[in-house]
């Protein structure tokens, strides 16, 4: 499987920055065993769709962070949002389990469909929606706890039982188990930064959603510790939909199935600007054979 | 014969450095000279200040010197024979006092941070106003809280009488402002990041508030908890208005039944006397204070400092 | 809290929530909300405090300006209201209580200020770091300590110094003001150290690059950057020496001269008030009134004080935060 993530790095080798693993690959070039049928059953999710956007545009205070956005999410996939900053993908991922309705002036139109439930409905209750679709964010955030209590805070306030055992399968399933068996009474922030962030993944996962939502998890992490949560990525994915914010084209190439390309659109006056869904398809093909060239120019480094 | 245009920018280039470095180690002279007596002036106002705390300590210490015995924490007032005048009813009463005004300020000051800071829309009118009027009334005059504790409390709606009671609660409003204020610095210090960590887990807003929010403010709640009961314990003018009597000499069985007296008024009255045994008597009974208060500020002080969170 | 049993048994034997279950909440969670109207309600205490203080004020106040006229209240200066032919003009208390807060601000300005300069200007981390809690702890002193020590202490060693200058011992308005204002020192000193720190450092090192000397930064520069705190802390510190109560009591005396000499003896506003309703005034009387009606102009003056304060706060907290 590794080897698998490294392949694909070297499609992003037109990026701009980040850690490139195969430099000197010719992007059009790459053509292996293997890759094409897997595209082909991409292209038509096994799992079905979990998440499905129509229109969906998010204000704040008024003007539109992005708008119009309609797409489809893969249950059992890896699903990428990229592009530039300020183009609403971190925007349009908290609107996925409803971490919007923590910012007062947010307000969500058109709709985000769940299983066909619209997660926006008169009736639903973010509570009930965050139970199901756990998120993990851009710098990690560990409770002022032990690392043993960090975990077993979420299956605790849920009312679940056997937490001692959903600690360890937590930690297990974040990889972590072997570095932190030993020191699970010290506190969370005597952990380097990428445990912290492993540990916020185990947190999530200890809860057992159906989703995991990343925003930007490594933006705060080295390049060792940027590696150790994508493979954990990897391994995820066999029991949990998850779709990540990124920054990093070389990232979205590596872990996803499929990416999504927004832009920052300006309008006429150039007064407001909001993020627009340009482009979405199965990663390879947006990062070898992109449909709009705008994508294109941002994935080969030309802009952004 | 060197040559004189060589030599000419030789002394030149000399000069220039000489005035320059010249230039770079001295200020003008009547700067430096303003600048010292600058801070000479400043160094002088903060040596007034502590000065000022020094002489009250060492003063009260000297003068209370005379009056220092047990007889302070055994015997009750007096106002014919300072030997054997003492401060017992008041201290039982301050303390009493205290226990009802800790149980008080805890519950709604803490509830009132944790309403202001993690519920209330800041944008919305009525919240606005109670924020402005809990940071107006922190600055009310501590008369004005025994006037109404005399109109409410004493007499009015509660009709309590002049008892223990009616001065906790009046001592409860007045420090009240500081608890809310102090909590909710200490709840605005937990970053978003750990409620939205929480939230993200499926946790309800007050599991979020109880389990994450409030454990993680503490030390900073304490702290406030603690500045605020030491103020109320050295209030005397409120409790001139809602009667704490000088003259107790039995120590108050009940909250609600019976006159009561506390610490600072009964110190108040013997520094009206005009014998002097009874100034020392008061001075004595400062020191007594002083050293409570300072032990529970200093105590509230380095919580707060040994606590301070690094996010 | 939702139950236990209903959780596990929405759950697949593997742990999951049913994707199929409707994302509506499990119970409506009236804990919660109860819990929320609870805080609501503690954060209201604090209107209702207002409007207790109010009401306590005015309605006494209504029944006495229903017997003395608004203008035998604020324009005469005969104020006997607790002798059995009562005159009721304020004026005497009122420039009592400016007396003692003129004398206090005259000492905790400068010292105030000075130490607010030094401790955000020149002061190194580890003297600030002992300097500022010593300020706190100062603040922590019973204002009737600050009482004793001006009558037992301030009063006798000043009257030995200048022997006229007390014209009746022990009590002055210069010495209680002196007291209070070692009382407000740390109010001017700390909310004004605060404005000076909050000046943000690009201003000073901006100021630093064109030469300016220390003196000059601190004077020039980062003073009139924080001219609104400050002027917030010595009008907190004004409302402060307005409203003590038990220094005045014990140093000031109780003659109500009409006078800001500093070695006169005044009564001030809330002297009287502390004085009147410990001493033996039947509940009901004009004269019992004559202390709600003082508190309300009392309440008022400080109020307007504090409001001033605090929205000059507000705005420099806006400008640097």
């Amino acid at each position: 499987m590794l080897d698998k993530v490294a392949d694909r790095a070297g499609k992003a080798a037109g990026g701009a920055s980040g850690r490139a693993k195969a430099p000197g690959i010719d992007v059009s070039g790459v053509r292996e065993a293997g890759q094409a049928d897997r595209r082909g059953s991409m292209s038509k999710s096994d799992r079905g769709t979990i998440f499905e956007l129509r229109d969906l545009t998010v204000k704040y205070g008024g003007t539109p962070a992005v708008k119009d956005v309609s797409m489809e999410i893969a249950a059992g996939e890896i699903t990428a949002l990229i592009g530039p900053s300020g183009c609403g993908k971190s925007t349009l991922i908290r609107c996925f389990n409803r971490m919007n309705d923590l910012i007062p002036s947010a307000r969500v139109e058109g709709s985000c469909l769940y299983h066909g439930q619209d997660l926006y409905g008169p009736e639903v209750d973010p509570v009930e929606v965050r139970k199901r679709i756990g998120m993990v964010f851009q710098k990690p955030n560990p409770f002022p706890k032990s690392i043993k209590d960090n975990i077993a805070f979420g299956p605790k306030v849920l009312g679940l039982d056997d937490i001692e055992g959903r600690v360890e399968r937590a930690l297990h399933g974040a990889a972590l188990w072997d570095e932190v068996k030993d020191r699970l009474d010290e506190n969370a922030y005597s952990m380097s930064g990428g445990q912290q962030q492993r540990l916020c993944i185990a947190r999530c996962i200890a809860v057992d959603p159906e989703v995991i939502l990343m925003d930007e998890p490594c933006s705060a992490l080295d390049p060792i510790s940027t590696g150790k949560i994508e493979d954990l990525m990897m391994e995820l994915k066999e029991n949990y939909s998850i779709v990540i914010v990124t920054h990093n084209m070389q990232q979205a190439a590596r872990v996803s199935d499929r990416t999504a390309f927004l832009i920052v659109e300006l309008d006429a006056e150039e007064r407001d600007r909001w993020g627009q869904l340009i482009e979405y398809d199965v990663t390879d093909k947006i990062f070898t054979n992109p449909a709009d060239s705008r994508t294109e120019d941002y994935v080969t480094g030309k802009v952004g | 014969m060197p040559n004189p245009m060589a030599e000419r920018t030789r002394l030149a280039t000399a000069g220039a450095h000489a005035a320059v470095v010249g230039n770079l180690g001295k200020q003008p002279r009547g700067d430096v000279w303003r600048g010292n007596l600058f801070l000479a002036l400043l160094l002088l106002a903060v040596v007034l200040a502590l000065i000022g705390l020094i002489a009250l300590i060492v003063q009260s210490a000297l003068k209370g010197a005379p009056a220092f015995s047990m007889d302070l924490f055994t015997e009750g007032p007096s106002i014919v024979n300072p030997e054997t005048a003492g401060f017992r009813p008041a201290i039982i009463g301050s303390l009493y006092l205290i226990a009802g005004v800790v149980l008080l300020i805890v519950p709604l000051g803490v509830g009132a941070a944790v309403y202001l800071e993690e519920y209330a829309d800041g944008d919305r009118w009525w919240n606005r106003l109670i924020e402005l009027n809990i940071q107006n009334l922190a600055a009310v005059p501590s008369i004005i809280y025994g006037i109404l504790g005399l109109a409410f409390f004493v007499r009015g709606p509660l009709s309590l009488g002049f008892v223990v009671a009616a001065g906790s609660l009046t001592l409860a409003l007045l420090v009240l402002p500081t608890v809310i204020l102090a909590a909710r610095e200490a709840i605005r210090a937990v970053p978003p990041s750990i409620r939205d960590g929480s939230l993200a887990l499926g946790a309800t807003q007050w599991q979020t508030i109880r389990r994450q929010v409030l454990p993680a403010s503490i030390p900073g709640i304490v702290t406030g908890v603690i500045l605020a009961v030491s103020r109320a314990l050295g209030e005397a003018a409120p409790l001139l208005l809602v009667g704490a009597a000088t003259f107790v000499t039995a120590d108050q069985p009940n909250p609600f039944e019976g006159g009561y007296s506390a610490m600072p008024v009964q110190i108040y009255n013997y520094a009206l006397q005009a014998q002097d045994e009874f100034k020392a008597l008061a001075a004595a009974g400062v020191v007594v204070m002083l050293v409570v208060l300072l032990a529970l500020n200093s105590f509230a002080i380095w919580l707060r400092n040994r606590y301070e969170q690094q996010w | 809290m939702e139950a236990r049993s209903s959780i596990e048994a929405a759950r697949a034997p593997g742990g999951r929530l049913d994707p199929s279950r409707p994302l509506v909440a499990s119970s409506p969670r009236w804990g919660e909300r109860l819990i929320q109207l609870s805080l609501a309600l503690c954060a209201v205490i604090s209107v209702a405090t207002t409007t207790a203080i109010v009401i306590s004020l005015l309605v006494p106040s209504i029944g006495f300006f229903g017997e003395v006229s608004f203008g035998d209240f604020f324009s005469t200066d005969d104020w006997a209201p607790l002798t059995a032919d009562p005159s009721f003009g304020v004026l005497r208390p009122v420039i009592g209580t400016l007396s003692v807060t003129l004398w206090s601000l005259m000492f905790a300005i400068p010292v105030g200020l000075c130490s607010a300069i030094y401790l955000s200007e020149y002061a190194s981390p580890r003297v600030r770091k002992l300097v500022k809690p010593i300020l706190e702890v100062l603040a922590g002193v019973p204002t009737v300590a600050f009482g004793v020590f001006a009558v037992t202490f301030l009063s006798p060693e000043i009257g030995k110094l200048f022997p006229e200058f007390i014209k009746t011992p022990p009590f002055a308005a210069g010495i209680a003001g002196l007291a209070v204002g070692l009382l407000i020192v740390p109010i001017i000193a700390s909310i004004s150290d605060d404005a000076m720190k909050a000046v943000p450092g690009g201003l000073r090192e901006g100021a630093y690059a064109l030469g300016a000397t220390k003196l000059k930064v601190a004077t020039r520069v980062v003073f009139p950057a924080a001219i609104s705190g400050v002027v917030a802390s010595i009008v907190l510190a004004g409302s402060r020496a307005v409203g003590e109560t038990m220094v005045v009591l014990l140093a000031a005396g109780k003659t109500p001269n009409l006078t800001l000499d500093p070695g006169a003896s005044v009564q001030t506003m809330t002297a009287f008030i502390g004085t009147t309703a410990t001493g033996d005034v039947a509940v009901g009387t004009i004269a019992y009134d004559t202390i709600f009606a003082v508190g309300a102009l009392l309440f008022v003056m400080t109020f307007a004080l504090n409001i001033f304060a605090i929205r000059l706060v507000r705005r420099f907290r806006e400008v640097y935060e």
